[in-house]
């Protein structure tokens, strides 16, 4: 199959049952779906079981794709529903947190608490990299899937709305929260991680 | 501080108000003069850049990508999902 055709012909060839379309299309996700089901579980083998089961159903419902919305956004919609799925039938590793609003008096002094200086290069680290999956485990999925999709996806408010089905201020408050969060935590483990 | 464009455009979002608006002024007033902010704004971008990078780290298994095809019969019809 030719590389350089737009995915809308790519799309209308799979729905026709073209299996280098089919394939073209697996190729294409299949990265951007095992990261999602990581990001959001935590768990390789997780990730692995969200990528297959989000592929079998792209494969058995393609012909109920009417391109109302961009295909990635169909795609990732189905994707975040297994991964939730897969999340409820399996117990909590963290207890609920409720997560608010930056605390305004405490961004009025954030000069005065830079972070320590620190080379990116610390997330070639494993065990670095173990720990920044625990915190972002310990988000409540309602914010954990606004990070993923807006921040680690690079997804519009738009389209991370849509997969959600949430409103666009709604996303945005989420997202505000998550990132706040993690700011938060990922600062104290810096501070650790730096200490002599 | 250098006015962060993109970043004004998202905070002027999340209040409904477009960047010309009277509260984008004030927002842009702001956060020219403020350390504070800027401090905090680093902080998030740094938070996401971390994130981010942590995630290419982690590629996707060729076992993986293999196992899926064979799950979908799209490289071998005979075959059927296995991990």
């Amino acid at each position: 199959m030719e590389s350089n055709l737009p995915e809308e012909e790519i799309v209308a060839r799979a729905k026709k049952g073209d299996q280098a379309a089919l394939s073209q299309l697996v190729l294409n996700y299949s990265d951007r779906i095992y990261h999602l089901g990581l990001r959001l579980t935590g768990s390789h083998q997780d990730a692995e079981d969200i990528l297959q089961e989000t592929f079998l159903i792209m494969v058995k419902k393609i012909n109920q794709f009417q391109g109302k919305s961009s295909f990635y956004t169909w795609l990732y919609r189905i994707a975040m529903n297994v991964g939730l799925r897969k999340l409820k039938s399996k117990p909590r590793k963290y207890e609920h947190i409720s997560l608010d609003d930056p605390d305004f008096e405490r961004v009025s002094s954030e000069a005065a608490s830079e972070w320590p200086d620190f080379d990116y290069d610390i997330v070639n680290d494993p065990l670095f990299r173990q720990k920044l999956d625990r915190l972002i485990e310990r988000l409540p999925e309602k914010y954990r899937t606004v990070f993923i999709l807006r921040d680690l996806h690079g997804l519009s408010t738009e389209d991370t709305s849509r997969i959600l089905q949430i409103t666009p201020s709604n996303t945005k408050i989420r997202l505000m929260r998550a990132r706040n969060f993690l700011k938060e935590n990922l600062e104290k483990m810096l501070k650790a991680e730096m200490q002599p | 501080m250098k006015l962060d464009e993109e970043l004004l455009r998202e905070i002027c979002e999340y209040m409904g108000s477009d960047l010309n608006s009277a509260p984008c002024k004030i927002i842009r007033d702001h956060m020219e003069a403020c350390p504070n902010c800027e401090v905090y704004i680093n902080k998030i971008k740094k938070t996401i850049e971390i994130y981010r990078l942590a995630d290419q780290c982690e590629e996707i298994p060729d076992k993986v990508t293999r196992n899926l095809l064979t799950c979908l019969k799209l490289d071998d019809p005979s075959q059927t999902c296995k991990k």
